[in-house]
């Protein structure tokens, strides 16, 4: 009996373990570029950058019948360690043809590993893309990255708690941060709800305030730190600070947190960029209740109410099969106007490709924001984003910031605050 | 001497694998890391900068604070996880105790549970809307609700709790196995000259389990300097830099910020100088009578 049992256990586990190692010998080959007959990218995100991909695919292989794309699905933080470790080591085995890179980190990958990527100048026209997506995605004139995603940011609103305190959108719309406070402390005084919600520890919210301004925490070299006698991150801080402690800001700790602040109807309205749309209309309760401004400016000189959030864009890796790649990705993301209307009805990503930003798909009403044209409102704020270039180091700076945040609201003053945090990234930064 | 010599062949060839693998990789990749920090630069285009690297570690502000928090971590952690854990040996040790094989393996499964899991959890449980801050205000123990993560001193109070849950089983399990070696004639002879519980504890039991103290003061001490897991889950090394580990930066260095291979390295070996400096300390300290 018991050595039946043994045996029947005997077999299950090697069973398991061939499943498990087959599985993953499988994983590891498909990961590998081995042969040039498929093209493979990398990209995160399979609701939103790996269905875009499969899409421009779709649309693709239709003219191109033996066209093979292999989409692999990693965590952009596995895709940046994967991507360092392998160009860093030098050899391009197992890299992608085409990876998905946040424009916040692009210039720090261009910089870092010349001759890794692929130049797009030939293929894609650099003038048909957003202004501000040019900076982030290009080196040196050559033209690498292909625009996708923008993060354009607005201001999302409860209009029935607006109501509840005496306000509409309007009062809301083209305004500067401290209008925003001054009617958030009314608005929370009269409705006990909190205004905005956020995580001092990831103050995100600090870097679309800043380029409000057309400012950047590095200067236009994007090496050169450009903290200690910068107007708008010294505007944006004071913001910041006096939110926490104005107690008009609900604090969240952490992603869900901050997404359960707005879907449980704690806060009155949410600052981000677009892609928190489907986040938003997830709580369908609140259906007509939500409405889509322009997200409040700083109120330094020039400064607009139009910022950007996150987003990447395609690039090229300069491996055997780089011009298939090229020719995929210019003939898609950047030409194909149909893809782009297909991007919007069907996933809810609204590109950066500013021939195809318009027409049916852009211009639909969403019952959810009350009738709003929203896609059509983004569309027209993403063209007046503020050019910045993001440099090396926005992460770093960042950190930097967020240390010296917590500074701040313990009682530093300012000055000292960004004179130490310009010499801690002047130090740090090189 | 025929027999001498192929005997001590086949021992050489015996740890020959054994000595080749580790070589290979160990003591290599420890050799390149070590020039590596000699150099500097982004991504792939690294140049010798000397002792650049090490110059600016002492002047960065962050990889002081790195090094500060970590010191914190194991100057409350160590002592305290390895009291719990003796103390909790001496009490499962006890031949009166019912259900020994519950309570014992309820203290190891921790130990078991993969370190992002668990970190995961933590964080959730000590948001600011989470279960402890529940509890706490339910039986009104405090009445405004504690920015756990929040807050520069609970945030470190958070991850000490996290890794004295995480590891206490795990150096349990040796004391039970140290305790498990010594004599109970011992114990009986100590009875019978008058000696109580207390005295036993601190005049049998130290003594006797003090190799097994040194093992997992080092062992700990060692963990604790590399810790990576929950700081990154939990904290994400904030507020600020509040609960950043010297791991994580070097982390950071390497994959958050634009790559500087050189300096992370350079970094890295500041917890090789500290676990060498830590251990001799502790061999030092826990070695003098033998």
């Amino acid at each position: 009996m018991k050595k039946w049992f043994l045996l029947f256990s005997t077999v299950l586990l090697i069973m398991a373990l061939s499943a498990c190692s087959s599985e993953s010998g499988s994983n590891s080959g498909a990961e590998g570029n081995s042969n040039t007959d498929s093209i493979t990218a990398w990209a995160w995100d399979p609701l939103f950058n790996v269905a875009a991909l499969e899409l421009a695919e779709k649309q693709y292989t239709q003219e191109n019948k033996d066209f093979n794309l292999k989409i692999i699905e990693n965590a952009q933080s596995d895709i940046v360690q994967k991507l360092n470790t392998g160009l860093s080591s030098g050899t391009m085995n197992g890299m992608p043809n085409i990876v998905l890179i946040e424009d916040y980190r692009a210039q720090s990958f261009l910089k870092s590993y010349p001759n890794a990527f692929y130049d797009m100048s030939d293929y894609i026209n650099e003038e048909d893309f957003a202004d501000y997506k040019i900076p982030p995605t290009s080196l040196g004139g050559k033209q690498y990255g292909v625009p996708f995603d923008t993060g354009v940011t607005g201001l999302y609103v409860r209009t029935d708690y607006l109501e509840e305190a005496g306000y509409t959108p309007e009062d809301l719309t083209n305004i500067t941060w401290e209008e925003f406070i001054e009617i958030g402390k009314d608005i929370t005084k009269k409705t006990g709800k909190k205004m905005i919600s956020l995580n001092p520890n990831e103050p995100d919210h600090l870097r679309f305030m800043v380029q409000t301004a057309g400012e950047w925490f590095t200067g236009e070299d994007g090496t050169t730190a450009n903290i200690g006698d910068n107007e708008a991150v010294k505007n944006a801080m004071r913001v910041y600070k006096e939110m926490l402690e104005e107690d008009i800001a609900h604090i969240n700790t952490d992603w869900s947190s901050r997404i359960a602040s707005f879907n449980s109807g704690e806060v009155v309205t949410v600052a981000t960029g677009n892609w928190m749309t489907p986040s938003i209309k997830a709580e369908e309760s609140q259906s007509g209740k939500w409405k889509v401004v322009p997200v409040p400016k700083l109120s330094v000189e020039g400064a607009k109410n139009a910022s950007n959030l996150g987003g990447s864009s395609f690039y090229v890796l300069n491996i055997p099969g780089k011009e298939k790649a090229a020719e995929f990705l210019a003939d898609t993301f950047g030409n194909d106007v149909e893809l782009y209307q297909k991007l919007v009805s069907e996933i809810g990503a609204i590109g950066t490709y500013l021939p195809a930003l318009e027409g049916e798909a852009f211009n639909q009403k969403d019952e959810f924001f009350g009738g709003q044209k929203v896609t059509t409102d983004f569309v027209n704020w993403m063209r007046e984003i503020p050019r910045v270039n993001y440099g090396m180091h926005t992460y770093a700076a960042m950190d930097i910031l967020t240390g010296e945040l917590q500074n701040y609201r313990t009682g530093k003053k300012l000055e000292e605050v960004l004179n130490d945090a310009q010499k801690q990234a002047e130090a740090q930064l090189n | 001497m025929n027999l001498r010599v192929s005997k001590s062949l086949i021992g050489w060839i015996f740890i020959l694998l054994a000595t080749i693998l580790i070589s290979l990789f160990y003591f290599y990749p420890m050799l390149q890391a070590f020039i590596l920090s000699f150099k500097s630069g982004m991504g792939a285009s690294l140049q010798f900068v000397g002792l650049d690297n090490y110059i600016r570690l002492f002047n960065d502000p962050v990889a002081l604070i790195a090094i500060r928090n970590t010191f914190i971590y194991l100057i409350f952690q160590v002592p305290l996880m390895i009291i719990i854990a003796m103390f909790f040996s001496v009490l499962l040790n006890s031949p009166n105790l019912k259900f020994k094989g519950f309570f014992r393996t309820a203290i190891f499964l921790p130990s078991v549970i993969s370190l992002v899991a668990y970190s995961v959890i933590f964080k959730y449980l000590f948001s600011t809307d989470g279960l402890v801050n529940e509890f706490l205000l339910s039986i009104s123990i405090i009445s405004e609700p504690i920015e756990w993560l929040m807050d520069p001193f609970w945030a470190k109070v958070v991850i000490i709790i996290a890794i004295t849950w995480r590891w206490t089983g795990y150096n349990m399990i040796f004391y039970l196995a140290g305790l498990q070696n010594v004599d109970h004639s011992v114990y009986e002879a100590a009875r019978i000259d008058g000696a109580n519980v207390v005295q036993q504890f601190f005049y049998i039991t130290i003594p006797m389990l003090k190799p097994i103290i040194l093992f997992t003061a080092i062992t700990s001490t060692i963990g604790t300097l590399q810790l990576f897991d929950e700081p990154m889950n939990i904290t994400m090394g904030g507020p600020g830099n509040e609960t950043l580990t010297i791991s994580q930066y070097i982390y950071n260095l390497s994959f958050e910020y634009t790559p500087d291979f050189g300096y992370a390295a350079a970094v890295s070996f500041i917890i090789v100088v500290l676990t060498v400096i830590f251990s001799i300390i502790q061999f030092k300290l826990g070695g003098e009578r033998d």
